[in-house]
């Protein structure tokens, strides 16, 4: 049965998490403008860049990178359909990273030196959190009992009573997830010219297009991720999640215009460290107090 | 029964068969027949037996006791010989302890514990039984073509042996067999002892002086990991009366205090010919020798034969506390210090060892946690690394023949002309760490046992482990990933047997990964009833069910959706003027040309082997003592 | 109307100017003009750009890159000439290296004159280009049915 509901959450993701993440994606755009003193592009700025690029001739160096973007975006449709059909989070979680190997894949296919050099800098990310996130969903699995997300409904207080060690944690690695400075080094969205804009340097037209969509799609589910920190039984924690979601993403917009790229050494070592602490302390609460 | 008895016996007498056969044709006659032969018996066997928990097969004989007595002082004949002619002192002090060891446990203690029921049948020896018949004979085939290249590169003046090395390869899957159908543990000691001395035959078959310097390092791994097995047949025989399998461990769940130490032995048995810290420096040395005696150490036996008994004692280890410890400790340690060391490695063969020898660690760590899931997750994690790790050890070698280079960043360019042979190497990296693929399943199933025992130490190894796991594997993907996209094929210069083996890896990596559902039900749930008398599923079905159906999409894209498309072809950027952009070609600020290249990141200064290696040893090593002097010391404690 | 006008994406190429143009074009894109209003980005990568601003004149040294960014670019795809120099040469015309305006390299759709060119005259330059990327977007859109 619940895999039919994933199927539906799936389709539905698929449909609603483009919107949503355009939307944000926006407004990320105009509150970066304004904090920087400019006005900023219209709020669908966004959704015009994607029908541009999907108008672009098609052109490809490797002939591959299309399809692996396309797997990409399928598996992060995957991802958010069984997060927010209140399936299971580590899958979720699991299938998330999937969806970001074939990113890689996708950047590495072209073999250019740009592309590989941001191809490895995005796995050197991917590295930096995923301790962090695995973590996260066994802190969270520690406090609710289940994988499953839709059991957070069943609690008498939300989650980020006993795991806000964890939910910090996450916070710090939600940076990279969301690919914001200090720790953007793959790929940035401000600075058009680091390293030629890393992974996606040989990505043109709709390839570049799926990149954007599916950046949509993951800023949603991340989102999701943060708000899942304080659902419990009372309708009112859903109203209270998403304001704590848009408020965690605020904090990250305000991170990244006011912080310097950092070296990925500095990546590593504050983020793994970061996930010993907040994850390691957190379990051990969790296991023996 | 007889089944049982023909799987031992019938690649007995290949190898003897083989051993005096030099030609080439009636060679590959001969393997390709009995490999066929050995798979369909496992597959009957299996199809026979499925479902069973547990079945003892009454069988003794005196006969069989000697024959096992005279294949010890074989074996230690052999060893001792080529310790004094190589010089090798330890080596042959561990032999002759070692023989002197089993030649009075036999005349003066084995007769205080008769073994009434000297073979067994359980699903977990089926399971290791497919591993062996399949994937085993497998990479007995895909070694004729193989080794036809081999001796074709080797000087002109070097002897072909290859005659023992066939000889060899069965007689090492007769000792699998022997291994995992054995109640009577003097005579699984005995099989234990054959695949030593079997792989340290084939390491050093080049001769050259690393292959028998790596080879004497296997050879004293073992042998001390032997003792540890004698020790234990000691123990069994004098404190607690049996030799059997199966009442070892009925005893062992009643009296933890007596077995602890028998436990402990026969667990550190276990580490050393599962390669883990400190002894992993065997498997990694192992590399010397052909390609296909690393698929075989790899994926089917040998290291596979350390982690069975493992897994056989893991009740033992939910009573007993410090071997319990010892083997989590060690096999989390291993797999997170391999995983980074294998991020430092260039050499494809010595990543794939470290990632063999990471794995495990993980699913030693899953023996040591002892409780149904673990040891689901562990016999899942045994069948799925099996498949995925012979495909890419066969995927290497064939690589290796045709590009001239074990090198991962050799592997865009030069490599360019394979693309099939690519996507069955992205396959095989594909199944080792990615999320629809039963490994990754397994590992999941794994964090969930470690969280339920509350292993706190694993937990974290297991996270920052797997992040590195996805960083080694991924540099290599991507190293691939644009290959796929080439439409010529010039692959004809790889040998059909080899093509023939590589596509039987991978139907087996996929069915596997794909049938995960039904295997769990099949294979591997009657075994924890058998044993645990209760099931400890823990990851619901339809979550198998949705990997499954995401495992058949990533393999519908690999091998039909990445095609050269139609698009446009353009140049890469080089940020100026390109040259030639196929061969990444610009022109420099001083007219001249320069080629761009890039490597992957290694993080030598972080991950390197200098760095990890020897804090790795000491720690392991010290957790090896303190749980031995402990197991003898407090038995009772806890 | 296509989208190509409502997100105009710019690359920046300095030809061989005296970086009084290059001052400009970068004045354009700060908070003062922030012609991210009008959904321009300065891009690094010709694989990402809708534009190609040339400050400078060309030279014999110079043109091959030049051609080849405008190669890169992906189609529909115009040129704004930005500033005097990258119209006609400008006071550089004579040096026995200059070859000319960007036009002796590339087809230029748009001349934005001016020594410096005034941000005005590249937003004005970049607008009228974008007339012009609506016709050959259309234009690439139709042949794409046709064929």
């Amino acid at each position: 049965m619940s895999f039919v509901y994933i199927l539906i959450g799936t389709v539905a993701f698929a449909i609603v998490a483009p919107i949503v993440g355009c939307l944000l994606a926006g407004l990320d755009r105009i509150i970066s403008a304004r904090m920087q003193g400019r006005v900023g592009p219209p709020l669908l700025q966004p959704y015009y860049d994607v029908r541009k690029l999907m108008e672009k001739d098609d052109v490809t160096v490797s002939g591959v990178d299309g399809v692996y973007m396309t797997c990409a975006l399928v598996f992060t449709a995957f991802a958010g359909g069984i997060f927010f059909s209140g399936g299971n989070l580590l899958m979720s979680a699991f299938i998330i990273t999937m969806a970001s190997l074939f990113f890689i894949m996708a950047a590495y296919s072209s073999r250019s030196p740009y592309a590989e050099l941001g191809a490895g800098r995005e796995t050197l990310q991917v590295m930096s959190y995923e301790p962090m996130v695995l973590l996260m969903a066994v802190c969270f699995y520690m406090a609710a009992g289940s994988f499953n997300v839709a059991d957070a409904f069943l609690l008498d207080k939300p989650v980020i009573t006993i795991i806000w060690p964890a939910f910090l944690g996450f916070l710090f690695i939600l940076t990279i997830k969301l690919r914001k400075s200090p720790f953007d080094i793959a790929m940035s969205h401000h600075a058009h010219q680091e390293l030629v804009k890393g992974t996606t340097t040989e990505m043109s037209g709709k390839t570049l297009a799926k990149v954007e969509v599916m950046h949509w799609c993951e800023t949603v589910l991340f989102l999701g991720w943060t708000g899942m920190f304080f659902l419990w039984m009372n309708p009112v924690s859903f109203v209270i999640a998403v304001v704590v979601a848009l408020a965690a993403w605020f904090f990250e917009i305000w991170v990244d215009n006011n912080f310097a790229r950092v070296k990925w050494q500095a990546m590593l070592k504050s983020a793994w460290l970061v996930a010993l602490v907040a994850g390691g302390f957190n379990i051990i609460f969790l296991m023996f107090v | 029964m007889s089944l049982i008895g023909f799987l031992i016996l019938f690649p007995l007498a290949v190898a003897a068969v083989l051993l005096f056969v030099r030609a080439d044709w009636p060679r590959a006659i001969i393997v390709g027949g009995s490999a066929v032969v050995i798979a369909v018996a496992s597959i009957v066997l299996a199809v026979q037996n499925i479902g069973t928990a547990y079945a003892p097969i009454p069988f003794a004989s005196h006969f069989v006791d000697y024959i096992g007595t005279a294949i010890s002082i074989a074996i230690a004949a052999v060893i001792i010989a080529f310790s004094v002619k190589y010089k090798n002192r330890w080596a042959l002090i561990l032999a002759v302890v070692q023989v002197i060891g089993s030649l009075v446990f036999e005349f003066g203690f084995a007769h205080l514990a008769p073994v009434a029921e000297g073979l067994y049948i359980d699903s977990l020896s089926i399971v290791m039984a497919l591993i062996i018949g399949i994937i085993g004979s497998g990479i007995c085939v895909y070694a004729l073509g193989y080794m036809r290249d081999f001796q074709e590169h080797e000087p002109e003046d070097a002897t072909d042996r290859r005659h023992v090395f066939f000889a060899i390869m069965f007689l090492f899957l007769s000792a699998m067999y022997v291994i995992v159908f054995s109640n009577n543990m003097v005579w699984m000691f005995t099989g234990w002892e054959i695949t030593t001395v079997c792989s340290f035959l084939l390491i050093g078959y080049t001769r050259t002086d690393e292959a028998i310097n790596n080879a004497f390092r296997q050879i004293i791994m073992n042998l001390a990991g032997g003792i540890g097995f004698l020790v234990a047949l000691y123990v069994c025989a004098i404190a607690m009366g049996t030799l059997s399998f199966q009442e070892f461990l009925f005893k062992g769940l009643m009296r933890p205090d007596i077995a602890s130490i028998a436990v402990c032995a026969l667990a550190f048995a276990g580490l050393t010919k599962a390669a883990q810290m400190p002894f992993h420096t065997w498997l990694l040395g192992a590399m010397v020798a052909p390609t296909p005696t690393s698929a075989l150490l790899h994926s089917s036996t040998m290291v596979k034969a350390g982690v069975f008994l493992l897994i056989k004692l893991a009740p033992l280890f939910l009573v007993c506390t410090f071997p319990s410890l010892m083997v989590i400790l060690v096999g989390g340690l291993t797999f997170m210090l391999c995983s980074f060391m294998a991020i430092s490695q260039t050499n494809a063969k010595r990543v794939l060892a470290y990632s063999t020898i990471a794995n495990l660690g993980l699913i030693t760590a899953c023996a040591g946690v002892g409780t149904p899931e673990a040891v689901w997750a562990a016999i899942l994690l045994v069948i799925f690394h099996a498949a995925a790790k012979s495909l890419l050890f066969l995927c290497v070698g064939t690589a290796e023949h045709h590009i001239g280079s074990r090198d991962i960043e050799d592997m865009d360019l030069l490599f360019e002309r394979m693309p099939r042979l690519a996507r069955f190497m992205m396959l095989g990296i594909m199944c080792m760490f990615i999320a629809p693929f039963g490994m990754l399943i397994a590992k999941w199933a794994t964090l969930v046992s470690f969280v339920d025992t509350q292993q706190v130490v694993l937990i974290l190894l297991l996270a920052f482990g797997s992040a590195a796991t996805f960083m080694f594997w991924a540099k290599w993907l991507g190293k691939l990933s644009g290959i796929a996209g080439n439409p010529d094929n010039v692959e004809l210069t790889v040998h059909p047997s080899e093509w023939i083996s590589l596509v039987l890896m991978a139907c087996i990596a996929v069915v596997a990964c794909i049938a995960l559902p039904i295997m769990s039900h099949y294979l591997v749930e009657p075994y924890l009833t058998g044993v645990f008398g209760q099931l400890g599923q823990d990851i619901a079905i339809d979550n198998l069910w949705i990997s499954s159906i995401l495992a058949v999409f990533v393999l519908v894209v690999l091998f039909g959706g990445v095609n050269a498309s139609k698009k446009k072809r353009v140049g890469v950027y080089l940020a100026g003027v390109s040259v030639d952009s196929d061969t990444r070609t610009y022109r420099n600020s001083l007219s001249g040309e320069s080629v761009a290249t890039s490597r992957n990141l290694y993080l030598d200064a972080i991950f390197g082997e200098s760095r990890i290696k020897f804090a790795g040893e000491i720690v392991c090593a010290a957790i090896i003592v303190c749980a031995f002097v402990a197991s003898g010391v407090f038995p009772m404690a806890l | 109307m296509s989208y190509a006008t409502k997100s105009p994406w710019v690359i920046h190429y300095d030809a061989s100017s005296c970086n009084g143009c290059d001052i400009e074009v970068l004045a354009a894109l700060c908070p003062g003009f922030d012609v991210e209003r009008f959904g321009i980005i300065n891009t690094g990568n010709p694989k990402h750009a809708d534009i190609f601003l040339v400050t400078g004149s060309v030279n014999e040294r110079n043109i091959s890159v030049v051609k080849q960014i405008y190669d890169q670019m992906v189609e529909p795809k115009v040129v704004v000439a930005c500033g005097t120099c990258a119209c006609s040469g400008g006071i550089f015309h004579d040096c026995y290296n200059v070859l000319g305006g960007v036009d002796q390299a590339i087809p230029v759709d748009v001349y934005a004159p001016g020594c410096a060119v005034r941000p005005e005259a590249i937003i004005d330059g970049v607008v009228q280009a974008l007339g012009i990327l609506d016709e050959k977007s259309k234009a690439l859109k139709a042949s794409k049915r046709g064929a």
